[in-house]
């Protein structure tokens, strides 16, 4: 076929016309070079037609073979992840500072609180300077007021952005005796009240300054409140007031090189299973058991209650046997013991043989964190931990941060009963498993990112932090649920921005209705914690943060992306191709043929109509 | 001075009784590990491990455990299972060689691959979304396939043809599923001493995988979710079954004697030694089992061998008779009771593992003297199945039950003299893709159909959904006792599955699982003349449990008809090629100018003026229907037409490639 429409257009004449013939054609009409009738259109047209058709059947074809792609709001992501990124997010703070005491007779007036106010907030600006760490108070995000209680008035300052009267019974702190810390610390929390009992959302931390004809005594309280007693001038008591505000009440007393807030050990959905192991290393030498079930009941509860608002805490406990560890202890003759240094600790985990599983009781993506209580076998007993500088550690203890810690324990004694060869069940007494739990409290406080020690030392003397009970102080709490909100729309950033570079590099991934919705509703927690944390609510916006990553993570990690990665342009290439391929090099080929026949025709017959012209001019 | 010494006897006394007292009132947790050997008849060893943990009920122990596994207490209390039993198995087990009426048979012989039974303590509605939780928990604690049973087509929910009392209960099986080291390390980390104390000692991963038959098997019973408040706990059995050949080398050196059965001994069988028990275990004891039949073959060897000798025949006392000789002394000697079983009673030597050592290491071994032979109990019925017809489009299912040698006899439990029966259940699971017709399944006794209203006496049958459900098939028969074989036969049409349903390898073809066939007439029990209950060990404890007699039939392996899987791709090309040929033409013929083709014919035919060409006009026109025109010698010379020509061919070209440097653009 092809052959014939190759013909040279060179012909006579065109076909379409017959009277070519009967016209007679002057002496000079050379018929390769001009035509005397119009050349016809109808082929033009009806390749042009089919070529059109086809074109326009294109955008059809991509219809139907479009994969369905849920529209994800790549802009609002984009948007999140910058704001986050570029300004971290900073929570309003509340301080409130007492100051009792400082009495000059009748210079209250001269004694202004506002001015205390402001050289409290200046103070505060200086020591935070521009470190804009995240879940912190930011630069400028402070509210400051000022309560003077002296004996004879009360004057509170205003316009800082609180109403402070209503923070502070005035008068209370005549009844103020400061022996018992645990004492005062109750009263304080009587006497203060929080931003609660004035109508506020946030919580208002509280200094107390006494002035005292006694030694300076700094102690920060387990509620929201800290006291300083003794002989101090104004200008200390200001230092001091802003450094137990700034570096305690909104840092939560870290210092650096602490575990950082993004290393918390909560999993995406807030969940955090505490699992306890008890390791006899070689049975055959002792066998201990301990009293779990009283341990989680009178030690574990309180805990579990107090983070609360950080994490969902579930615990659970199982002993295991013949759990050596991998790397090698030395006898030390001076020290009667067998010594690990520290820098054989990547070693002593052992994990072929300590099988601490992740736990079926836990669901989805909670976090497993390992607390292991090592007991050596009889050729290792006791088993000493050596720090680097070559002391002995004295809890006998290590953390691994983000997996748990470990608690070497020494049975007493050492003495094996080699000769008795059944089986005597030893219990871990009671003392020895309480020291053990204080020891792993210290552990959870550093995994946490806290101090583990009671006593802080800033740059204007050393304040006395109380324990709670429960191991974590309130104001600990607030510090951490902080950085957790903040960690979380970190990570919720992150993982919407991944998700969407991957969906933009995969243009053939199928995206289901279902993950938009996910990310839209993660968008919109987001934002919600964001306005919530603005607002200082800080429970309200640790949980939608929390939902926040939660639903980041089900978007990012949904079965449909992971299964059916993508449909690939090669499939779609090779399916089509064998008909598309041949049709449309007939269809082009047939329309540039007809098309450059009708030039060349059409050229002919101007030719000819110039020729004619010429000859009826003449 | 006496004085003294007998208050302390007293206090010691009163110490022990309360501690006892104790005890009982706190119930604690228990791990015991026990071994069984037993010589088989055909000159192969069965060794099955028996471990045993229980957990008090979680009311009055609490969560916390320090023997029982957290992984399944955790699993029991996620899933609330009453009842569960997991399988890894590898080999058949030989019923007609190994026995098919002993407690180990019924229980422990399972059927290949994967098999799985939950019963859960949940409401009816949420049984499926539990099992299907379960296969996934379970997958990743044994590291085995185990979630293709979450699937709906692969389990099924049988009523009471696979156990008896079965509420809430699913039942799945892998047939195909290969069993290995990794499924035996996360089932030995369920034990307190895992492998590396105790029994479990023994189990040298390649000796136990050279073994002919392999059954992992973990079994677990709960009371925590049972309103009526039994105080049981959670019982989890955990048992391994291996059949092991003997092969020593010192063996060759007794070639000669070939009748005499291969001597062995564990570090013979295992290549290692029992060093010491497990120190958590409550009881640490092997278990060496003569059977019945070999003890009374033995005892009249003996009677022959030493007719004259007046020594009687007592096994109590003397470990190594006259025809086995063992190369360590039991602790106790236990014989059974009364044996319903043909040649008497079997024998039981105990010994306890605690009584070894590091110094003293126990290595059990067995000498045969004198060459015996003897054979198994039997199950009543053997059966087996098979497939018929031939074909990828259909065929029968056939199940074939015909009596062992020793059941010729047997007694009658039904003592009904004039019409002596007896019942057998049968279960079978079938995938929906053998499409089973329940209606055409005939009986046939000792080669003669039979109507299936007087056999059968209950019937459950579901059947297969294409895509949902398999078919399942309940069959409680009666067969007369003096049967001398029995068959059951079922026809089936073989579907068509999807493309994306075929498995890797299809051509290899299908499995279906084995049927379970069960005689509730028939105990698998043994009595044991000493009282064991006062020390309770939890092997005999089983042993002496009362369970119906079970075996399980082949796997089958049904051919499917497998498409060629490139196929969809042949189709789409060949039907674009023969569109676009058509269409090409099609344009082709739309812009066709006849009379244009027609002049340049002549003009081509006038100016070579050849025959050849002027015949092919004619032709041409003859075919077309026209009368043929002479060419006209009006020839216009074309000198450019060889270039037009040429160009026209340079176009092509440049398209062509330009079409696969695209290609080779895009694909590369």
């Amino acid at each position: 076929m092809a052959e014939i429409a190759e013909t040279p257009s060179d012909a006579p004449d065109s076909t379409t016309n017959n009277e070519s013939k009967s016209i007679s054609p002057s002496s000079d009409f050379d018929p390769n070079t001009m035509r005397n009738t119009k050349p016809g259109f109808k082929r033009l047209i009806l390749s042009l037609s089919v070529l059109f058709s086809f074109l326009l059947g294109v955008p059809f074809l991509l219809k139907s073979i479009e994969i369905y792609r849920a529209p994800l709001p790549f802009r609002d992501i984009d948007s999140l992840s910058k704001s986050i990124e570029s300004t971290p997010l900073v929570f309003p703070c509340r301080f409130h500072a007492v100051f009792v005491g400082f009495d000059r007779g009748k210079t209250a007036n001269e004694w202004n609180a506002d001015k205390l106010g402001f050289s409290i907030l200046g103070h505060v600006k200086k020591l935070t300077g521009d470190d804009q760490v995240c879940g912190s108070c930011g630069d400028n995000n402070y509210s400051v007021s000022v309560t003077v209680d002296s004996n004879t008035d009360c004057i509170s300052s205003r316009g800082l952005g609180l109403e402070s009267a209503c923070l502070w019974q005035c008068g209370a702190a005549s009844e103020l005796k400061l022996d018992d810390d645990e004492v005062v610390d109750e009263y304080l929390e009587s006497v203060v009240r929080g931003g609660e009992g004035c109508g506020y959302g946030g919580k208002v931390y509280t200094v107390v300054v006494v002035k005292r004809d006694e030694e300076i005594r700094a102690v920060v309280g387990k509620h929201r409140h800290a006291w300083i007693a003794g002989r101090v001038s104004e200008v200390d008591a200001v230092e001091k007031v802003v450094e137990i505000f700034v570096r305690v009440f909104v840092n939560g007393g870290k210092e650096e090189g602490a575990i950082g807030g993004e290393f918390m050990p909560v999993g995406a959905d807030g969940k955090v299973v505490l699992s306890f192991n008890l390791l006899n290393a070689d049975p055959d030498d002792w066998v201990y058991d301990w009293d779990f079930g009283k341990v989680d009941e009178v030690l574990l509860t309180p805990i579990i209650e107090a983070l609360g608002p950080v994490a969902n805490i579930s615990v659970e406990s199982q002993v295991l046997y013949h759990t050596p560890k991998s790397s090698f202890s030395y006898w030390d003759g001076e020290l009667e013991s067998y010594i690990f240094s520290t820098k054989d600790l990547p070693f002593f985990v052992n994990s072929n043989e300590w099988h601490l599983d992740t736990s079926i009781a836990a669901d989805g993506r909670s976090k497993v964190l390992q607390v292991v209580v090592y007991i050596p076998s009889a050729k290792e007993c006791p088993l000493l931990l050596q720090l680097p500088n070559g002391e002995i550690s004295r809890t006998n203890s290590f953390i691994s941060p983000m997996w748990g810690g470990v608690i070497v324990w020494n049975p007493p004694g050492c003495s094996r009963d080699s000769d008795t060869m059944h089986l005597v069940r030893n219990k871990i007494s009671h003392q020895d498993l309480e020291k053990v739990f204080e020891v792993f409290m210290g552990q959870l406080r550093q995994l946490f990112g806290l101090k583990s020690s009671n006593l802080y030392s800033g740059a204007s003397g050393k304040f006395v932090l109380l324990a709670s009970e429960s191991g974590f102080t309130e104001w600990e709490v607030d510090v951490l649920s902080r950085q957790h909100t903040c960690f979380n729309l970190l990570s919720c950033a992150t993982t919407l921005g991944s998700l969407s570079r991957l969906v933009q590099s995969l243009p053939r991934m199928i995206i289901k209705d279902e993950i938009g919705k996910q990310v839209k509703f993660s968008l919109e927690a987001a934002n919600l914690a964001q306005s919530n944390a603005s607002l200082g609510i800080y429970e309200a916006s640790a949980v939608s943060s929390r939902q926040a990553r939660s639903l980041a993570e089900d978007a990012f990690f949904h079965p449909s992306i992971m299964s059916v990665s993508y449909y690939s342009f090669e499939h779609c290439f090779a399916v089509y191709s064998p008909f598309f391929l041949p049709v449309s090099l007939h269809v082009i080929l047939a329309t540039v043929r007809e098309w450059r026949r009708f030039k060349t025709e059409q050229k002919k017959y101007l030719a000819w109509k110039t020729k004619v012209g010429s000859q009826i001019a003449i | 001075m006496g004085f003294p010494r007998w208050m302390i006897l007293l206090l010691f006394v009163i110490c022990f009784v309360s501690q006892s007292i104790c005890k009982e009132e706190d119930p604690e947790e228990e791990f015991s590990e026990e071994l069984l050997l037993k010589p088989l008849p055909d000159r192969k060893v069965l060794a099955h491990f028996h471990f045993q943990s229980r957990a008090p009920p979680t009311e009055t122990y609490g969560p916390h455990h320090r023997l029982f596994p957290k992984a399944i207490y955790q699993l029991v209390h996620k899933y609330h299972i009453r009842e569960m039993e997991l399988s890894f198995t590898q080999g058949r087990w030989n019923y007609d060689r190994w026995g098919g009426n002993d407690p180990i048979s019924s229980n422990n012989a399972k059927p290949p691959g994967v098999e799985l039974w939950a019963v859960f303590d949940v409401p009816q509605d949420q049984v499926d979304a539990s099992w299907k939780n379960l296969t996934h928990s379970l997958s990743g604690l044994f590291c085995a396939s185990i979630n293709f049973l979450e699937s709906s087509t692969t389990y099924s929910a049988p009523d009471w043809g696979f156990r008896q009392f079965a509420g809430n209960l699913r039942y799945g099986a892998l047939p195909r599923e290969a069993v290995c080291t990794e499924n035996l390390t996360p089932w030995l980390k369920l034990l307190p001493c895992r492998d590396k104390a105790g029994l479990s000692v023994l189990m040298d991963r390649p000796s136990i995988y050279r073994g002919f038959f392999h059954s992992q098997r973990l079994h677990l019973t709960s009371s925590e979710f049972d309103p009526s408040g039994s105080d049981m706990g959670i019982l989890l059995e955990q048992t391994l079954t291996v059949v092991l050949h003997p092969n020593n080398p010192g063996d060759s050196m007794y070639s000669s004697d070939s009748i005499l059965p291969p001597s062995w001994s564990l570090s013979s069988l295992f290549g290692r030694k029992v060093i010491g028990k497990c120190v958590l275990a409550k009881s640490s004891n092997v278990y060496l089992q003569l059977e019945g039949a070999l003890v009374s073959e033995l005892s009249s060897r003996k009677k022959e061998n030493e007719r004259d000798d007046t020594d009687n025949l007592d096994f109590e006392g003397p470990w190594s008779n006259s025809g086995v000789e063992l190369s360590v002394s039991p602790d106790r000697v236990i014989k059974e009771m009364n044996s319903i079983h043909k040649g008497g009673p079997s024998i039981m030597y105990e010994f306890l593992v605690g009584n070894y050592s590091d110094s003293k290491p126990f290595d059990l071994g067995l000498m045969w003297k004198i060459p015996v032979a003897w054979s198994c109990p039997q199950a009543p019925l053997h059966a087996n199945r098979f497939l018929m017809g031939s074909g990828n489009e259909r065929g029968a299912i056939a199940l074939s039950l015909k009596p062992t040698k020793q059941s010729e006899g047997f007694q009658i439990p039904d003592i009904n003299r004039d019409k002596c029966s007896f019942h057998v259940n049968v279960f079978q699971v079938v995938p929906w893709y053998v499409k089973v017709y329940y209606h055409t399944l005939q009986i046939f006794v000792d080669g003669k159909p039979q109507s299936v209203r007087h056999l059968v006496t209950k019937m459950r049958v579901s059947p297969s959904e294409d895509k949902v459900s398999p078919g399942v098939m309940e069959l409680a028969l009666k067969l007369p006792c003096s049967i001398m074989s029995a068959a059951l036969t079922v026809d089936f049409d073989k579907g068509f599955l999807h493309i994306d349903e075929y498995p890797p390898d299809a051509n290899q073809g299908f499995d279906i699982p084995s049927a379970v066939v069960s005689f509730p007439d028939f105990q698998a029990s043994l009595n044991f003349l000493e009282d064991t209950s006062s020390d309770k060990s939890p092997l005999l404890a089983k042993l002496q449990e009362r369970s119906p007699v079970l075996s399980y039939t082949e796997v089958l392996l049904v051919p499917l008809t497998t498409p060629d899987f490139s196929m969809p791709y042949n189709v789409i090309t060949i039907t674009c090629t023969v569109f676009a040929l058509y269409f090409g033409s099609l344009l082709n013929v739309l812009r066709r100018r006849m009379g244009e083709e027609e002049r340049l014919l002549k003009s081509k035919a006038a100016k070579n003026n050849e025959q050849f060409p002027l015949l092919l006009s004619k032709l041409y026109a003859k075919l077309r229907g026209r009368p043929w025109e002479a060419p006209q010698s009006s020839t216009p010379s074309s000198p450019s037409s060889s270039s037009l020509f040429s160009t026209k061919l340079l176009i092509k070209v440049v398209l062509v490639a330009g079409v696969a440097a695209g290609w080779r653009y895009y694909s590369g």
